[in-house]
């Protein structure tokens, strides 16, 4: 019964437009106050959070992203992944999907994903005379990949609140991200083939490829930096975030010069006003998720499902729908931050492996991230494109069937994410 | 209240500066343990600082500019009357909640100043210097809480015209 009151009053406060932060906070504070636990905990727990050293990495992954965004790095991006893919059926498709994937190496977040390549990548394909929901859809749902291919903020803040190895994460994230990848391009070859029959490009020659390669050749580099740096131990997650913004300022500034001062100014603002956004809601969940946890309801929610769900397809079933449905209206992260706390337990008791585990949410954030009417990435897109929100819903349902596909291979083989952290 | 909303405005400012320092600040702390092979003791700690501060003191004018993250998808379908009423309660809630940190969050810095806490790193700076943010923030983000909700109570357009 307890539960059922806390949920509701915490869901009337989110929708009565309390900001997620503050309604997690406030809602924890006053089970603290009700159950005679003291107060303190609350300034403790918001101090606890931001004191934590690996959520630097936070602001830092936003700074480099919308540094390479405002300096205009998706288009080098995206032409010379062009030049190779190109003329393969649904040419601009496929290299839409690949610079997506490329950028969510770089980058953290996927609405930096999304606006980076889609300022490109949308008038490209419009153009080329591709249907333009399919456009839309490929974008909002290519943009996603930011937060499964490492780095990725959401994993950030999974391994913060659920104290699993950031970089196991990362690691864990590779393996479902490439098999996504795999499914958007083979699903964007086979539209190409029976819907867009003219959509295939010329082939670039080799002079031109390499031309455009070597333009894009210091965003590929800071990826193979970033990735290599934390995957061989050289630097954490959160230097690694510092050492790739440095590189970035150097490679816009000194090799590109497309970024000019107020540019920087803009970036460095959005960053940090998306850094304090995000953060605020981490230290609301860390106090909400104390009183929970001083009520006990992670453990009653176990025993409940202990009593109801005997297996653990039963078990994912229920919370994929749970999540979906919590993703039409929810945003992503607030997401993750409340169910976690609550589902995590339950999960390990059926066997779930935490780290498999933050991977599935991630995929699931994904899809809410793409799911009307409240979605960050179709906002995205509709902005970059100005097109209509029906328009960029419609488009997106074949590719969050592709993530539902994601999500049940993910079930069936569990080496998919954890093969690369733990076996290789 | 143009001189609060400037503060305001400032404290977004330095919120932005403080972590392009913190990207400086472990940028050198890498390149001084692998090329120099003398990590430093202040990188780490001293970027936590900034990110502190930072949040605390963007925090306040992220709430005047409306940029916090909430779900707006029910609200926006309810009649003005009502999310007017709505808008005012937010902000009541907010200004409470924020009253309650405040109140114990200066007791935590409080205790820590008077008994000299320090950090019991290698910096071994007080502790109390990150404590702080805490009272700080959070009394300024109750003002503009009250602030927000005085103005919708007094007419219907006042609380659109922050900065």
């Amino acid at each position: 019964m307890t539960v059922v009151i806390i949920l509701a009053s915490l869901f009337t406060l989110l929708l009565a437009r309390v900001p997620v932060a503050l309604a997690l906070g406030t809602m924890g504070l006053g089970m603290l106050v009700i159950g005679g636990f003291s107060p303190l905990m609350a300034p403790q727990a918001i101090l606890s959070t931001l004191d934590g050293f690996i959520l630097l990495a936070v602001p830092l992954f936003l700074l480099m992203s919308n540094v390479l965004l405002k300096a205009g790095v998706g288009a080098d991006l995206f032409n010379a992944v062009n030049a190779w893919v190109g003329h393969w059926p649904g040419g601009l498709a496929v290299a839409t999907i690949l610079s997506c994937g490329v950028f969510a190496a770089i980058s953290g977040s996927s609405v930096a994903t999304a606006a980076t390549i889609g300022t490109v990548a949308i008038p490209e394909m419009i153009n080329r005379g591709y249907d333009k929901r399919f456009v839309y859809g490929l974008l909002a749902a290519g943009g996603t990949l930011g937060i499964l291919i490492p780095p990725s903020i959401p994993m950030i803040v999974y391994g913060f609140i659920t104290e699993e190895s950031v970089i196991a994460l990362f690691l864990a994230g590779i393996g479902p991200g490439l098999a996504l990848v795999f499914f958007f391009v083979v699903f964007s070859m086979l539209h190409a083939r029976f819907f867009q029959p003219g959509a295939t490009g010329k082939k670039t020659p080799r002079a031109d490829r390499w031309k455009l390669t070597f333009r894009a050749f210091p965003s590929l580099l800071l990826a193979l930096l970033i990735i290599g740096g934390i995957y061989s131990g050289a630097f954490t997650p959160t230097e690694a975030a510092a050492v790739g913004f440095a590189a970035a300022l150097v490679i816009v500034v000194v090799f590109l010069r497309t970024l000019s001062f107020a540019d920087f100014r803009a970036a460095a603002f959005e960053a940090m006003v998306t850094t304090v956004a995000i953060l605020l809601i981490v230290a609301g969940a860390k106090i909400f998720g104390k009183a929970i946890a001083l009520y006990r309801i992670p453990q009653d929610i176990s025993m409940f499902i202990g009593d109801h769900i005997h297996t653990p397809l039963a078990f994912i079933l229920v919370v994929s729908l749970v999540l979906l449905l919590m993703g039409l209206v929810f945003e992503a992260l607030s997401m993750v931050l409340i169910m976690t706390p609550v589902l995590l337990p339950a999960a390990m008791s059926l066997g779930f492996d935490p780290i498999w585990f933050g991977i599935y949410m991630v995929i699931m954030v994904e899809c809410a991230l793409i799911t009307p009417p409240v979605g960050l990435n179709l906002y995205v897109i509709q902005s970059v494109a100005s097109a209509s929100l029906s328009d960029v819903s419609r488009g997106v349902w074949p590719f969050l069937m592709l993530m539902v596909l994601t999500v049940i291979l993910l079930y069936l083989w569990t080496d998919l994410a954890l093969y690369i952290p733990f076996k290789l | 209240m143009a001189l609060f909303q400037f503060v305001l405005r400032a404290g977004a400012g330095i919120a932005a500066t403080l972590f392009i320092i913190c990207g400086g600040m472990l940028t050198y702390e890498v390149i001084a343990r692998y090329f120099f092979t003398r990590p430093t003791i202040w990188a780490a700690e001293l970027s936590q600082l900034c990110l502190i501060w930072g949040c605390m003191l963007a925090m306040p004018w992220i709430l005047a500019a409306g940029r916090h993250i909430q779900v707006d998808a029910v609200a926006r379908l309810l009649p003005p009357a009502t999310q007017r009423w709505l808008h005012v309660f937010v902000m009541v809630v907010i200004a409470v909640f924020s009253a309650v940190v405040v109140w114990y969050g200066f007791q935590i810095f409080y205790d820590s100043f008077e008994r000299g806490r320090t950090t019991g790193s290698m910096l071994d700076i007080p502790i109390w210097i990150s404590e702080l943010s805490i009272p700080v923030g959070f009394l300024l983000l109750m003002l503009q809480a009250l602030i927000d909700m005085v103005g919708k109570l007094r007419g219907p357009v006042a609380a659109e015209s922050a900065p």
